[in-house]
C-alpha cells in the first residue's frame, strides 16, 4: 500500500510531521486503522530496529522513531474502540530501592514503548512494597527492575520475594537489569529474564510473552 | 646567553582559550542561578538557604553566583596525599601527574587462564599489591567490587584488603555517612589518630552526585562528613555526553561543572579551607551501545579542558582518568585507547588520574592492563620532559672526540654515552624491541603474555612493608565488629 509506505519510511526518519500528516491522509482514505498501527507504524519501527541491530542507525534516532510512532498512535486511538488496541503487552518498570539512577532505565522503558509495549514508570527508589502494591494494580505482564550499583542490587531480590510472600509471584514475568546485574544473578534471585541493553530488553520481553 | 641557560620547554597540550574557559565557568553559573538543583540532603539544604541559596519548592534551590566563587576562594590551591607512612607521596598542585586504579569493577580478567569472572577480595589485594609493587603508579583503588563479602559492608571490606597490601595513598568509595565512619575510623587507625590523618591524609574520598543536578542524602552525608573530617575528597557527577548531560561537551562540562561547583559550596561552608579535588567525569555516552565510554578521545578532551579552567580561574587540583579501554580484552583497541589518554591526561597536566587498567567500559578490571599501563605512563614522562638542550646534552665535545678521534671510535664507547644513555633514553621494559629470532626463541610472547609475566613476578616476589601486629589485629577486629 502507497500511502502506508510514505508513513513507513517518514517513522523510519524520525520526521513527525510527516507522519503525522501521513497518518492522518492514510485515515481520511479509508485505510483500516488497525492496518495503519500494524502495517504502518509497527512495521517501521520493526525497521527500525533491525536497521539499529545491524549498526546502521543511533539510539537518538531510534528514539525519535519510537516519539514519531507514538504521536500517530495518539492520533489513531479515537478510532479504536475502547481496549481495541492490542499492545505487545503491559510492562511495569523502576530503579530499585535506595537507587536514584534511571537513565538506562528510562531508555528502556522508551524502547520498549516504541516497540509497542504498554509502559508504566515507577521512577527511581521504589521498595519492594511499592512494586507489589503496583504489580496488584496495574497487573503488568512483565515487570522490570533496574539497579546500577552493586549495594542497590539486592533489593530486586528482595522485590522478588516481596512478591513471592504477596502471592503475586506467578502473575508476572521479571527482568532485571543494570550495569553490576549478570545473567548469573537473575537466576540466582529467580527472575525470568536478564537483559544486557534495551535492545536486548525488548527481545527478553517478547520471548518471556511469545510475541 | 650560553646554552646552558636555555629554560626547557615542557610539552603542554591546551585545548581551551581563556574567553572559552569564562564562557563554561559562566554557564555553570547560570544554571546555578536560574534552573537551580535537587538537594535531596535537609542538613546541606538548610546550609544553602542560610547561606543565600534561593528554596524554589521543596528540594530544589537555586544559588546565587557568589556563593561558587566564595568556595572557589576559599578551598586550598593544593592537596597533599600522604603514603601510609606519612611521607609525602602526592603533591596535587599545579601540573603534577599521578596516576592509579579505578574503582567498582563487576569483573576481572582471571590472571590464571585470561577469563571474564566475577571479582572477588582476592582480586583488590593483587590489585593493590601490584600497585605497590609498579613505580608510576601512585594510588591505589579497589578494581573490583567483590561478591564474597556482605554487600552492605563492601566498602569496608574493600578499604580494609587495600590497606593491608599497599602503603601506597588509597582512592576510596563508601556508601553513605555509616560505613565511611568506619573506613575513617579504619584509616585513623593506620595514620595513628584523626589529628594525624587529617595533617597528613592517605585517604580521598570518590563520590558522585547524580547529573543532572541531583545531590542525593547519601553523597551529601559522606561530602559533609569528609569536610568536617578534613579527609580529601572529589565529587564528579556522571554528567556524561548524551547521558547525564547535553550531547555536545561544552555543555556536558558546564553541567558538571555546575555540579561540582554545588558540591564545593556545601563543603566549603561545612568545614571551611578542606581540602576538595574538582572536577567532573566528562566522558560520552555511546550512541550505540549506550555504554559510557572509557577509550573516546572525548573524555580527555574535556579533563584537558578542565585542567584549561584550573589554570585559567579555578586553581583547585583535578580530577582525572586515564589508561582503560572499551575493549573487551588487553587487545590493540585496549592498548591504543590506554596510551590516548595516558598521554593526553599527562599533556593536559591533569592532577589525580584513575581508572588505569579497566576494560569493558570500566565495567572489567585487568592487572595486565595496570602493568601495561604503568610502562606507558613511564614512556609519557620519557615524552613530556622534552629536549633540554644544555652545553651536555648538545654534546660538541663528544662529537669531535668521535669525528676527530681514532679510526673505529664511536659514540657507543664515549664516556658521554656511558655518562648520559640512562636518562637520555626512555629504556622499555615491556614493550618488546629485541631482534626477532631472540623473541620467537623466547616463545612469541605478545604484550600481553609478558605483562602477565611480570604480574605475577611482582604478586610473588614484592615484598609490601608490613604494619605493625596490633595495627593489623585492630584492622580485622573492626571489620569484623558487628
Amino acid at each position: 500500500m502507497e500511502t502506508l509506505g510514505a508513513l513507513k519510511e517518514a517513522v523510519i526518519k524520525g520526521d513527525i510531521q510527516k507522519s503525522t500528516t501521513e497518518t492522518g491522509k492514510a485515515l481520511e482514505a479509508g485505510v483500516a486503522p488497525q492496518d495503519i498501527l500494524s502495517q504502518g507504524l509497527i512495521g517501521a519501527m520493526d525497521e527500525v530496529g533491525e536497521r539499529f541491530a545491524k549498526g546502521l542507525m543511533f539510539v537518538p534516532q531510534m528514539l525519535r522513531s519510537a516519539k514519531t510512532m507514538q504521536e500517530c498512535v495518539g492520533l489513531l486511538k479515537p478510532h479504536f474502540e475502547e481496549g481495541a488496541v492490542v499492545a505487545a503487552g503491559k510492562v511495569l518498570i523502576g530503579s530499585v530501592k535506595g537507587d536514584l539512577h534511571d537513565i538506562g532505565k528510562n531508555l528502556v522503558a522508551m524502547m520498549m514503548e516504541g516497540a509497542g509495549f504498554t509502559i508504566t514508570d515507577l521512577g527511581v527508589d521504589v521498595s519492594p512494597e511499592g512494586f507489589v502494591e503496583k504489580v496488584r494494580e496495574v497487573e503488568p505482564d512483565i515487570l522490570g527492575m533496574s539497579a546500577l550499583l552493586s549495594t542497590t542490587m539486592p533489593a530486586m531480590r528482595e522485590t522478588v520475594q516481596a512478591l513471592e510472600s504477596a502471592g503475586l509471584r506467578d502473575k508476572v514475568k521479571i527482568m532485571i537489569g543494570g550495569a553490576p546485574v549478570t545473567e548469573e544473578y537473575a537466576r540466582q534471585i529467580a527472575a525470568d529474564a536478564y537483559a544486557p541493553d534495551a535492545g536486548s530488553a525488548i527481545a527478553e520481553a517478547r520471548r518471556l510473552l511469545e510475541v | 646567553m650560553k646554552p646552558t641557560d636555555i629554560a626547557c620547554v615542557q610539552p603542554r597540550l591546551k585545548v581551551l582559550g581563556r574567553e572559552q574557559a569564562l564562557a563554561i565557568h559562566t554557564a555553570a553559573l547560570e544554571i546555578l542561578e536560574k534552573t537551580g538543583f535537587r538537594m535531596e540532603h535537609r542538613g546541606a539544604l538548610e546550609m544553602l538557604a542560610g547561606a543565600g541559596c534561593t528554596v524554589m519548592d521543596g528540594n530544589r534551590l537555586t544559588m546565587p553566583c557568589y556563593l561558587p566563587e566564595q568556595a572557589l576562594a576559599c578551598a586550598p590551591r593544593s592537596i597533599t596525599l600522604y603514603d601510609q607512612q606519612g611521607r609525602k607521596a602526592m603533591p596535587l598542585v599545579n601540573g603534577n601527574c599521578f596516576y592509579g586504579t579505578g574503582s567498582d569493577a563487576t569483573f576481572t580478567l582471571d590472571l590464571e587462564d585470561g577469563r571474564r569472572r566475577r571479582t572477588v577480595r582476592q582480586d583488590i589485594v593483587h590489585f593493590a599489591r601490584l600497585v605497590d609493587g609498579l613505580e608510576n603508579m601512585a594510588f591505589a583503588m579497589s578494581m573490583a567490587n567483590p561478591r564474597d563479602v556482605p554487600v552492605e559492608d563492601i566498602y569496608i571490606h574493600a578499604f580494609a584488603a587495600m590497606l593491608t597490601n599497599t602503603n601506597k595513598p588509597i582512592v576510596f568509595i563508601a556508601d553513605s555517612g555509616r560505613d565511611i565512619a568506619v573506613i575513617h575510623e579504619l584509616a585513623a587507625l593506620v595514620a595513628g589518630g584523626e589529628k594525624e590523618l587529617a595533617k597528613k591524609p592517605f585517604i580521598l574520598n570518590y563520590s558522585e552526585a547524580i547529573s543532572p543536578l541531583r545531590f542525593p542524602v547519601n553523597v551529601m552525608e559522606k561530602l559533609l562528613f569528609c569536610a568536617q573530617k578534613r579527609i580529601p575528597l572529589c565529587l564528579p557527577s556522571g554528567s556524561n555526553a548524551g547521558g547525564g548531560a547535553p550531547v555536545t561537551l561544552a555543555g556536558a562540562l558546564a553541567l558538571g561543572i555546575a555540579e561540582n561547583l554545588v558540591g564545593l559550596v556545601v563543603h566549603q561552608l561545612a568545614g571551611k579551607g578542606a581540602p576538595f579535588l574538582f572536577g567532573p567525569n566528562v566522558s560520552v555516552l555511546d550512541m550505540k551501545s549506550t555504554v559510557v565510554s572509557y577509550g573516546c578521545p572525548e573524555w580527555s578532551l574535556t579533563q584537558a579542558a578542565l585542567a584549561d579552567m584550573r589554570d585559567e580561574l579555578y586553581g583547585l587540583p583535578t580530577w582525572a582518568y586515564a589508561g582503560a579501554s572499551d575493549s573487551k580484552t588487553m587487545d590493540a583497541q585496549a592498548g591504543a585507547e590506554a596510551m590516548f589518554s595516558i598521554v593526553t591526561a599527562m599533556l593536559s597536566r591533569s592532577n589525580l588520574i584513575h581508572d588505569v587498567g579497566f576494560l569493558e567500559y570500566g565495567s572489567t578490571s585487568c592487572l595486565e592492563m595496570v602493568a601495561m599501563a604503568d610502562e606507558l605512563v613511564s614512556m609519557s614522562r620519557h615524552f613530556v620532559k622534552g629536549v633540554p638542550v644544555t652545553e651536555q646534552t648538545l654534546a660538541l665535545e663528544a662529537v669531535e672526540r668521535v669525528a676527530a678521534g681514532d679510526p673505529g671510535a664511536i659514540f657507543l664507547t664515549d664516556d658521554h654515552t656511558f655518562d648520559h644513555f640512562m636518562e637520555a633514553q626512555f629504556l622499555p621494559n615491556l614493550l618488546d624491541r629485541s631482534r626477532y629470532d631472540a623473541w620467537e626463541k623466547a616463545g612469541s610472547p605478545d604484550l600481553y603474555r609478558r605483562c602477565n609475566g611480570k604480574v605475577k613476578r611482582i604478586l610473588a616476589r614484592h615484598a609490601v612493608e608490613t604494619k605493625p601486629d596490633v595495627v593489623l589485629k585492630e584492622i580485622d577486629r573492626i571489620v569484623g565488629r558487628p
